[in-house]
């Protein structure tokens, strides 16, 4: 069963921009992941870039979906695809962003795992997806699952800071923290209006974060000594 | 206490090393200059040559390394990788 979000009519179209954006942050990260690991043939950049690539197909799914609700577009998708109904193609732009975006953070999980074992990767990708699956409420169980993943996320952060002290790994640790409690609202968001419109709040903050954090980076990065 | 190299930091340092001989040196000097053991230095040289970043000759002196276009590439953007790396938690 999947459970639709009560959102006030005021938000309609803003949440559609903040998925975009988030889609876009996404994007410019794994490009540079991509770029880093072109420069140095390193894994963890890979995987990195990976994560964030997944992440930015999943909001673009999510924000082209509500934007499709939104402007009454999905009437003419779902004629254009030949669904059956409209609920059909809602459920599937629903599942799409599941997907992506439990792929993201499972790639992300098991490279702050710090191991090189691909069948450990696959194994935690196909126990995240059949238990979302196989859940009864599988929006609760998909929120849940993330929550689980970015506490090791952020803990594999919090580390980070705590072996290197600067700004930028702060930034990102509190990126990741506001990426939790968001994902931890939009749990509740399916009975409570106000916790859908702070999870992407939460979430903005986080984007803000990393898309700061990515232009000290730039901008460190062609300081010459 | 001089804080442990990084994976990176190595290779940047070999690569430096490499570089700064006018782009041909043989292993001991490798080993000396970028304070490397041996077989740490042994690996690393078969990881840099797998991955394109120095090439390897063989004369009548024994063998030689010099560096490439993708190993120059990662000199000079060795400071946007690392800060991109440490910033991100991708170094280890």
């Amino acid at each position: 069963m999947l459970n639709l979000y009560l959102i006030p009519n005021w938000f309609f179209g803003i949440d559609v921009v903040f998925e975009l954006a988030f889609a876009v942050v996404s994007l410019i990260v794994s490009l540079y992941a991509f770029k880093i690991y072109k420069l140095s043939n390193q894994t963890q950049s890979k995987l990195f870039g990976f994560s964030f690539l997944f992440f930015s197909i999943s909001y673009f799914i999510q924000s082209f979906m509500n934007f499709a609700i939104i402007s009454k577009l999905n009437e003419n998708v779902c004629v254009a695809l030949k669904f059956q109904s409209i609920d059909a193609l809602n459920t599937l732009g629903i599942y799409a962003h599941i997907l992506f975006f439990t792929l993201g953070l499972a790639t992300l999980t098991y490279m702050t795992l710090r191991t090189n074992n691909k069948k450990l990767h696959s194994l935690i990708i196909v126990i995240a997806i059949f238990f979302i699956l196989f859940s009864a409420n599988k929006i609760y169980s998909f929120y849940f699952l993330s929550s689980i993943f970015l506490i090791y996320i952020v803990s594999h952060y919090f580390l980070n800071y705590l072996e290197n002290k600067q700004t930028k790994t702060l930034l990102v640790l509190i990126a990741f923290i506001f990426l939790l409690f968001g994902n931890i609202h939009f749990m509740f968001a399916v009975n409570h209006i106000l916790f859908y419109i702070l999870a992407h709040f939460l979430e903005l903050i986080s984007y803000s974060l990393i898309l700061i954090n990515l232009l000290l980076i730039l901008k460190n990065g062609k300081k010459t000594k | 206490m001089a804080k442990k190299r990084n994976k990176l930091e190595v290779i940047r340092d070999i690569l430096k090393v490499i570089n700064d001989k006018n782009g041909s040196i043989k292993p001991t000097h490798i080993m000396y200059k970028s304070n490397l053991s041996y077989q740490m230095m042994e690996e690393y040289l078969t990881e840099l040559i797998e991955k394109d970043f120095i090439k390897q000759s063989k004369n009548k002196n024994g063998k030689t390394y010099s560096i490439t276009e993708k190993g120059l590439e990662y000199l000079n953007k060795f400071k946007f990788i690392l800060e991109f790396t440490d910033s991100f938690g991708l170094n280890f």
